[in-house]
């Protein structure tokens, strides 16, 4: 009885691990053919198929392809022999999905030494297998991505003390120092000396921080000679968030910094030499200003006094003077004033090239009206009627403007004095290159052939007696108008009239 | 020391041709009384602040009204102007700028020194003479300065 208690006793606890290996592990008996004989449930679960598809089929219903004959047979020939197998097989379910499991196949020998019955013992390592082949495809990216950066780029890892620890063939190569000149040194060793002290510390204080320096370093090679470099510095931290070491990775960058330096140099020569020609311009204007200055106070005072004292021997000794002698005088007078006006105007024309515009929104049929006043309209002893089209705003200095108007105008009235009624018109044309303002009369005009000496200065196409004037206002208009970037021309018939054409740039380039 | 008449008008110029037809357009306007001459800078300043040469004379004899060319030898006639319109003795007297100088730089430089008045000398001696002769009606005529302290 006591026997039978302890057997009993001990099959209850082979019943308990079963039951336990049950809830653990995937287990499967075959019998020495391989025929399945026993599945458990989790065997079931993990192949997704019933006892019943299982039970009396071979390990070949799972078969996943993946391993190769020898592995099967290496498995066999070691159960075959008696002696317990362990490996790791991919195996397929039911629906076609694949399954790793780590299995253990234990034989247990008949009476005559020979496999009785295969125990195999499972553990789903799926997951396992999964995330080892992600770690072993990710690790070949970084594997490929190191083998590209190498190709790319000149690579070296220090410690965080400095020391090299790894250079690649690329940094090797452009220091011209061998892999074992360079580890175990510091980048001292292919200092430049370009770099003040606080941009060496700068560097360090940002790296030993734990934040990436991204600057241009030049870098001296073992021949002296000198090699810039675009360098990224990683700094890689331990677990207490210390620098563990730094991957620095550069780019040479000697070609751009020489054409960069050529760039400088060739703009500094150039800033020199615009400030050289500045200088000479602005002498050339002080010279020019301090002339017109002194013609401006010193040519006059002879002209006064030729004039003044002219006046005085008339008042004088006027009743001495034959007729004849008097108006000879007078004559000296007319010419010494013919005189003053052209210095003013040569002077008020040589100014014009020296001041500065100042150019805004100019509305120009209000400063036709203007001029116009200022020309005395209305003229209470001449027939003139004045036509004015529409005229459309434009761009440019008012006061500078004004004088085109006034010079153009002017002329307009002066040439048309000797007609019973004269017609000016004003007005405004488009133009290929934009709007072009006109001055048409009805005056006495000029030959075209000579069209060419109108707007150079004191060239008249009139005689004295004619028509008065110094020979400015024209070469003035001109001058104005090319100074606001514009064209003047002009159209004539003799005895028909004349039309003045000019035309004022929208707005010019400079400005935007 | 009294016995010196007070001077109206005080006229620098340089230039001998300008100073004689000024003198002819003064004594036609009947403005030639008690009229002084400096030839430059220094002797009109001498003058005014009764110094140098002029170091006997009483300040308080004037003048009036002072014409002054800005082209001078030795001091040029805006340092003149400058020097007057910084002295509180001298600052009252009126000053008209008399020049050929149309530059627009000379015109502002004066106006803001505190030029009293402006004219440029023209070539035609009779707007010159014209100009002079309301200039000397209005400040020697009407115009009536205030009492110059010592």
């Amino acid at each position: 009885m006591q026997h039978d208690s302890q057997l009993q006793a001990s099959l209850k606890e082979i019943n308990d691990l079963k039951a336990a290996l049950d809830e653990h592990a995937i287990v499967a008996i075959t019998d020495p053919q391989g025929k399945i004989t026993y599945v458990n449930d989790k065997f079931c679960a993990i192949s997704k198929y019933s006892r019943e598809e299982l039970i009396g089929q071979d390990h070949r219903v799972i078969n996943s392809g993946h391993h190769p004959k020898e592995f099967i047979r290496d498995l066999w020939t070691t159960i075959g022999r008696g002696r317990v197998w362990h490996g790791e097989i991919q195996n397929r379910a039911k629906d076609g999905s694949f399954y790793w499991v780590d299995t253990t196949i234990v034989p247990f020998l008949g009476q005559e030494g020979k496999p009785r019955q295969y125990v195999a013992i499972r553990a789903d390592i799926t997951a396992r297998k999964l995330a080892e082949e992600k770690l072993k495809a990710s690790t070949k990216e970084v594997l490929d991505l190191k083998a590209a950066l190498d190709e790319h780029a000149i690579v070296a890892i220090t410690d965080p003390r400095g020391k090299i620890t790894f250079v690649n063939d690329r940094f090797c190569a452009i220091s011209q120092y061998a892999r074992t000149e360079l580890l175990g040194q510091d980048h001292r060793i292919i200092n430049s000396g370009h770099h003040p002290k606080e941009f060496i510390r700068g560097l360090w204080t940002t790296i030993s921080r734990g934040h990436v320096w991204h600057g241009e370093i030049k870098n001296r090679a073992k021949d002296g000679s000198p090699y810039w470099v675009d360098t990224t510095i990683v700094p890689f931290l331990d677990a207490e968030g210390k620098p563990r070491q730094y991957i620095a990775i550069r780019a040479d960058i000697t070609e751009r910094k020489k054409a960069e330096a050529a760039v400088l140099e060739l703009n500094a020569a150039l800033e020199r030499r615009v400030a050289e020609r500045t200088a000479q311009l602005e002498t050339a204007n002080r010279e020019l200003e301090a002339f017109s200055y002194s013609v401006s106070h010193d040519l006059r005072a002879p002209l006064r006094a030729v004039d003044g004292f002219s006046q005085a021997v008339i008042e004088d000794f006027g009743p001495q003077l034959p007729e004849e002698g008097r108006r000879q005088l007078q004559t000296i007078r007319q010419a010494a004033q013919r005189m003053g006006a052209l210095i003013d105007d040569l002077l008020t024309f040589s100014r014009l090239g020296r001041q500065s515009l100042a150019k805004r929104t100019v509305e120009t049929a209000g400063l036709v009206r203007g001029a116009l006043l200022e020309l005395g309209s209305p003229w209470s002893d001449r027939r003139v009627e004045i036509q004015i089209g529409e005229l459309p705003p434009s761009q440019g200095d008012p006061a500078l403007l004004k004088q085109v108007w006034l010079n153009l105008l002017g002329n307009a009235l002066k040439y048309t004095r000797k007609r019973d009624a004269a017609l000016i018109e004003i007005g405004c044309v488009w133009q290929s290159e934009g709007q072009a303002f006109y001055v048409r009369d009805n005056g006495t005009g000029f030959d075209m052939q000579y069209v060419g000496k109108l707007f150079g200065v004191f060239q008249r196409l009139h005689r004295m007696e004619d028509y008065e004037g110094t020979g400015v206002g024209l070469a003035t208009v001109q001058r104005i108008i090319q100074r606001h970037g514009g064209r003047v021309w002009a159209e004539a018939t003799i005895d028909r009239g004349a039309t003045f054409y000019f035309t004022l740039p929208e707005e010019s380039p400079r400005h935007e | 020391m009294n016995d010196t008449p007070s001077i109206e008008l005080l006229l620098v110029e340089d230039n001998p041709q300008d100073l004689e037809l000024a003198l002819r357009a003064l004594r036609k306007a009947n403005l030639a009384n008690r009229i002084h001459v400096a030839r430059d800078g220094a002797e009109a300043l001498d003058f005014i602040f009764c110094e140098g040469a002029h170091a006997g004379r009483n300040f308080t004899d004037g003048p009036k009204v002072i014409l002054l060319d800005l082209k001078l030898p030795k001091i040029d006639g805006l340092s003149v102007l400058r020097r007057l319109k910084q002295d509180p003795r001298t600052k009252v007297i009126p000053v008209v700028v008399l020049t050929s100088s149309k530059e627009q730089r000379d015109v502002i430089e004066s106006y803001q020194m505190g030029v009293n008045s402006y004219i440029v000398k023209p070539v035609n001696f009779e707007r010159f003479a014209s100009a002079v002769h309301e200039l000397g009606l209005y400040w020697l005529l009407l115009n009536q300065p205030p009492k110059v302290e010592e």
